[in-house]
């Protein structure tokens, strides 16, 4: 059934995201490189406000996305198992 | 540059194309002379290289066209050089150095393409959402949804301040990118992002009065 909405389900859960506890952008820029090899080399869980933040921003995501892109082949990954490692990692 | 060249492996085994240790990075860039402009030489080469990977990921990027891609891979490169070597001392070794350069390019280039991509397009700044059109699986799912959706207007309106429910709306609704936003409102990535999480800390605490936040609740909108 299709139906109307004032909010699309996206925008929804983008408006409610949980992104505690509080981590800044420039926070999340310094942490960004080391937990990005971390999380590749050994698959840890990311830090909780790392990963809130990452959920709660767009291009803190995005850009996080694209380092373990640009770092997955030293760790014998594909970039699209990096995207898909750090995606699921943001979604615990 | 060839006296750069030395063949680094890394202890846990893995290879790749920084040929340097994280020591020798940060000595030879902060060394003088040829030294140091052979090794910023090298660092910049690096940045490009991510600047590239970086412009090349976003689908945004594409409309803009070989030249104009071309000539805001290599503006980030140069303004992440700047960056990395403004910050050097600041380098920890919390990864590699390489890795800890990456990110510089990165964000340069993202905000670029971002900016660049909406350089002509208006941005909406609204203190109500839009309707939108939705398709739903069931009619249960459809009418949850636009429970939950009726009530997250009410919390936009009553629990938000003006600010907020225009970044909010902007950012989250209409998807206008944040560093555009912080362009058009003379403002920085890092406040915007505070006005947002303090938007959803207010209407998360409106909806949970209002018994919206279960987890059943937030399990149907994020599936």
């Amino acid at each position: 059934m299709t139906g109307t909405a004032s909010l699309s389900r996206e925008a929804i859960a983008r408006l409610t995201a949980n992104t505690e506890p509080w981590l800044s952008c420039d926070g999340c820029f310094d942490q960004v490189d080391a937990a990005i090899e971390s999380l590749l080399d050994s698959n840890v869980s990311l830090a909780e406000e790392f990963r809130g933040h990452l959920l709660g921003c767009a291009a803190c995501h995005e850009e996080a996305q694209s380092l373990a892109a640009l770092l997955a082949e030293q760790f014998d990954l594909s970039a699209a198992e990096a995207v898909a490692r750090l995606d699921a990692a943001v979604a615990e | 540059m060839d006296s750069l060249m030395v063949e680094y492996r890394h202890p846990n085994g893995r290879h790749d194309d920084a040929v340097l240790p994280d020591s020798a990075w940060v000595d030879r860039l902060s060394a003088g002379g040829r030294e140091r402009a052979v090794a910023v030489g090298h660092l910049h080469e690096l940045m490009v290289r991510a600047a590239r990977h970086q412009v090349g990921r976003m689908p945004e990027a594409v409309g803009l066209g070989v030249a104009r891609r071309d000539e805001i891979v290599h503006s980030a490169a140069d303004a992440a050089t700047v960056s990395v070597l403004s910050r050097l001392s600041t380098f920890e070794g919390r990864s590699r150095f390489t890795t800890w350069a990456y990110k510089f390019a990165i964000l340069h280039a993202g905000v670029e393409v971002r900016r660049a991509a909406w350089r002509d397009r208006e941005v909406p700044l609204r203190e109500v959402p839009e309707q939108r059109d939705a398709a739903m699986s069931s009619p249960e799912a459809y009418a949850e949804v636009r429970e939950l959706a009726r009530a997250v207007r009410d919390g936009i309106g009553e629990a938000l301040t003006p600010h907020q429910r225009r970044v909010a709306i902007a950012l989250l609704v209409d998807e206008v990118p944040i560093d555009v936003l912080a362009e058009r409102l003379g403002t920085s990535r890092g406040a915007l992002y505070k006005t947002l999480h303090d938007a959803r800390q207010r209407l998360r605490a409106f909806l949970s009065e209002r018994g919206f936040m279960s987890a059943t609740v937030q399990k149907e909108v994020n599936s």
